[in-house]
């Protein structure tokens, strides 16, 4: 009976602990319950240093706080993350890889925590061997790519250490050797990296969940000299100084191809459609058979960068995170008459494109101009897939614009991603009609934030170094760090 | 900066854990604690945000957890009825009053309110919880599985879908699935929620016990005890395990550790048992005695000890016909495979037993494995006449090597004599 007691008291307590938070960068009711799986961004790009490899970027658990110990933000070992490719334009995945993680707690006794620098334990420098005594809570995982239904471990019997958070100096005092030793290159010019990182991802959350309630007393509409600008913020970017967990894939475009060959822009079988995910085993009550289910039931998935947040309804944001996008043709709708549209007509006062909106299909169908050889028949289901053009060359580092396509720079979003899009930006004046008149069409929409301050990795694995527990800090309105701003000072209104 | 004085507490808590460091870590802040402060330190900065009250009354229960006191719960209806002050009516409000409900053990009001709340928002993972928890302390288990299977098709294996599948599991003779979700859960929960960590794994020990697995158990429990020190449910494991060891005044110690921590009259009365067992006649004379008052004086309550007063009138008291008054009123409540078992001993220990293998068997019917349990039904059946289902019964307890298996052990040992007697 007393059995009983605990039990229930348990699961009243379980419950209550994802209620606890509330932040905006969840988009789905499930996934706000379920910060793990909560894919937060999706990047994929040709690799800058590597023209004939592409660079995949799987970003999970938001808004992860540095100071927040003492354990910090493990992968969960429940949790399946995959990054998923189409590469016949049928909206499905012909390659996948895997990543599952496993924690190893070293000191018995003791469930987590990073200790060094005190008590006569060295400081962290090291993710295994001397020097990682004090990595307490340590995280293996293991990659394998599922191709042609057969699966194939990559690591090839490498043991791969998750990079943990940044504790602080004192603890941590040469983290950007941790960060690196994180860096693995395997066999067949497969790179891969994992670990909690600096939110490569920038925007004023706050003022575009408040009504689309932008700064600078421009009602959102960038003035030209702000517009472009890309190195300086002029509003607060409510992610800066907060961490991230990131999972980090670089492969030969030669594995990704159907007939595993390169091909130029114009070639229709150099676009894949990519996109990020995240499962968890399908759960019975009652056992069927002796062992656990192999099953998984995706939980939440991300292909082109806010389209969940900014298209997709709320009643539906669950049904969306947890199909696959070869049904995305049941979220049409909401696609050829997006609701945000409307919006920025009556907040911001410009003009829209009327219904249907098909100059927004290039984004869930395989079409130019990202695929300037795909002909009518080419298109595909319409399938939320962030499309990348492997026979575009990158943008050399230096000259990469953050309004990407739409400021000439093609290897930018929407033909995939770089953690440089303003993705905030380039979608809503997407939404708001730029690709059907960008003279009518074409308001300077955006939020004010056009950087990641911390700035971004210019070689795999492209995301930075976690943001210090002691001594990182965040940015708000009124205060530090808005260095397009006179002394720097974050707007208020 | 009570939130950064409790970081550091806790930072300072792992750093010692971590050295092996053997001083108590009582100071630490837990949790819940951690989430009253910061719920009331929004009410500070607004006294109209009734989510914070929503939030205060959560955290509320949730400390009720950690110490066992059910003072917590009466605060928590107070922060409650602060926040249906400013928002009527609010939903989130009313998912937690189902939430006390269950704390106070009104489980038919529970269920009631829950299904309500079921109606009016279908697909809310949280309710169907509540819906589980509440059919399953009735002993609604059919409606309690599927429930919780609804929980778990809504939201693939999520924690509070996956520590009541395990419940159930092990309602239904499966241990070793249960523990397998008990895993599942523990990995997916943050290692900063200390005491919802310490949780699981004592509920995995428990598992491990009741399949004869003492070492991995004794592992598990010391685990729980150094990331949560002085934990009740960890302590009270610990004590039935060093009963099964017959370390019989280490298990007094422990249940007396227990019940200071959290000074329930059921508390009591497991440390009157292991006193009584231990040979300290006079210290387990004032313990059973002790608890008789404490447990009478709520026997009219929800939430009582009734179980463990039945068992103290029929096994100790020698006062078989209160044991059966007990059992009636509280199988008049609820029909779970707990207080079906008390009920059938109850009903043996006054020679009704024909009925008494009724309900018995209905529990069992359950699939639960539990030593204790199947004990009973061997001396039931052997009551009966029936000395080959009482072998079986009894073998089946004395096999699973859990803390109550000695018993069955015993009596078998006595059929065994009196077979060879004859």
């Amino acid at each position: 009976m007393k059995q009983m007691k605990a039990v229930l008291a348990m699961a009243l307590i379980v419950l209550a602990s994802g209620n606890m938070f509330a932040s905006s960068h969840r988009e789905a009711p499930i996934t706000a319950l379920d910060r793990g799986a909560d894919v937060t961004d999706w990047y994929a790009f040709v690799s800058y240093d590597h023209p004939d490899r592409v660079t995949m970027i799987l970003n999970v658990d938001p808004l992860l706080e540095p100071a927040n110990g003492p354990n910090y933000f493990p992968f969960d070992p429940n949790v399946l993350y995959e990054m998923k490719v189409d590469n016949n334009r049928d909206g499905m995945e012909d390659v996948t890889f895997q990543f599952r993680f496993k924690t190893e707690i070293r000191a018995p006794g003791v469930f987590t925590g990073f200790v060094g620098g005190i008590f006569g334990i060295p400081p962290i420098t090291a993710l295994n061997g001397p020097g990682s005594e004090g990595l307490s809570l340590r995280q293996t995982y293991t990659v394998t790519m599922i191709k042609n239904g057969k699966a194939t471990d990559l690591t090839g019997g490498n043991s791969l250490y998750a990079v943990p958070s940044n504790v602080g100096p004192l603890t941590m005092p040469t983290y950007d050797t941790l960060f690196s030793q994180g860096v693995y290159s395997l066999a067949n010019n497969v790179r891969v990296f994992a670990g909690t990182v600096d939110d490569p991802f920038y925007i004023d959350l706050g003022a575009a969940f408040d009504s689309l309630n932008f700064r600078m007393g421009v009602g959102g509409i960038l003035s030209p000299q702000v517009d472009a600008d890309d190195t300086h913020n002029y509003a607060p970017d409510s992610v800066a100084g907060y961490n991230v967990n990131s999972i980090v894939l670089e492969v030969p475009i030669t594995m990704l191809t159907a007939d595993g060959k390169l091909h130029g822009f114009g070639d229709k079988q150099a676009v894949i459609g990519t996109y990020g995910a995240t499962s968890r085993p399908v759960v019975s009550v009652r056992r069927t058979t002796g062992s656990a289910s192999s099953a998984f039931q995706q939980v939440n998935r991300e292909g082109n960068s806010l389209i969940n947040e900014l298209i997709i309804g709320t009643g539906s944001k669950d049904k969306f995170s947890t199909d696959d996008p070869k049904n995305d043709g049941q979220f049409a709708a909401f696609f050829l008459d997006p609701l945000l549209a409307h919006l920025f007509n009556s907040v911001l006062g410009i003009p829209v494109p009327p219904a249907p909106r098909l100059d927004l299909l290039p984004l869930v169908q395989y079409t130019a101009p990202i695929c300037p050889g795909c002909g009518p028949k080419d298109g595909g289901p319409i399938a939320d897939l962030l499309r990348l053009n492997t026979g575009i060359p990158p943008t050399a580092v230096g000259k990469q614009k953050r309004l990407g396509f739409l400021a000439g720079d093609i290897a930018g979003f929407p033909n995939g991603r770089r953690p440089i899009d303003d993705v905030v930006d380039i979608a809503s004046r997407a939404v708001a009609g730029i690709l059907v008149d960008p003279v009518k069409y074409g308001a300077a929409i955006g939020d004010g934030v056009n950087i990641n301050e911390n700035g971004y990795g210019t070689t795999f694995p492209y995301v930075t170094p976690a943001n210090s527990g002691r001594n990182s800090h965040h940015v708000g309105p009124g205060q530090d760090g808005c260095s397009g701003q006179p002394n720097g000072i974050c707007p208020i209104n | 900066m009570k939130k950064l004085v409790a970081v550091i507490l806790m930072f300072l808590g792992t750093t010692a854990a971590f050295t092996q460091a053997t001083e108590s870590q009582r100071s630490v802040v837990s949790p819940a604690q951690l989430s009253i402060a910061n719920a009331q330190r929004l009410i500070d900065k607004n006294p109209k945000d009734f989510e914070a009250y929503n939030s205060l009354a959560l955290a509320l229960a949730r400390r009720a957890r950690e110490t066992s006191d059910p003072n917590f719960y009466t605060q928590a209806e107070e922060a409650l009825q602060k926040s249906f002050a400013v928002s009527p009516g609010n939903y989130d409000g009313a998912r937690i009053q189902v939430w006390l409900l269950l704390g106070k053990h009104e489980f038919a009001a529970a269920l009631e309110e829950a299904t309500k709340l079921n109606k009016r928002i279908p697909d809310d993972v949280m309710v169907y919880g509540f819906l589980t928890d509440a059919n399953v302390e009735l002993g609604n288990y059919s409606d309690a599985e599927h429930a919780a299977q609804w929980m778990l098709n809504l939201r693939a294996a999520n924690l509070a879908g996956l520590t009541r599948a395990a419940y159930l599991r092990e309602l239904y003779g499966d241990p070793e699935g249960a523990v397998e979700l008990m895993k599942m859960a523990l990995d997916s929960t943050p290692p900063s929620e200390v005491e919802d960590r310490a949780w699981i794994t004592t509920q995995i020990a428990h598992l491990k016990m009741a399949t004869g697995k003492t070492g991995e158990a004794e592992e598990l429990l010391q685990q729980a005890i150094a990331s949560f020190p002085g934990y009740h449910y960890a302590l009270r494991n610990l004590g039935k395990l060093r009963m099964q060891q017959k370390r019989y005044d280490e298990a007094v110690a422990l249940f007396q550790q227990r019940y200071q921590a959290a000074s329930h009259a059921e508390n009591l009365f497991d440390l009157a048992e292991a006193q009584q067992i231990a040979g300290r006649t006079l210290d387990a004379r004032q313990s059973f005695a002790e608890f008789e008052r404490k447990s009478l004086a709520e026997t009219n309550r929800a939430d009582n000890s009734n179980h463990e007063l039945i068992i103290y009138y029929a096994d100790y008291a020698n006062q078989t016909a209160k044991a059966l008054e007990v059992a009636s009123r509280e199988y008049a409540r609820r029909h779970d495979v707990f207080t079906l078992d008390c009920y059938a001993w109850a009903l043996h220990v006054n020679g009704q037993d024909v009925e008494a293998r009724k309900k018995i068997e209905a529990a069992l019917a359950v699939g639960i494995q539990d030593a204790n349990m199947l004990r009973h039904a061997g001396e039931i059946a052997l009551s009966s006449g029936d000395i080959v289902a009482a072998q079986r019964y009894l073998r089946h307890a004395a096999d699973l090597n859990a803390p109550d298996s000695d018993r069955a052990r015993a009596t078998l040992a006595s059929l065994s004599t009196g077979s060879a007697q004859k």
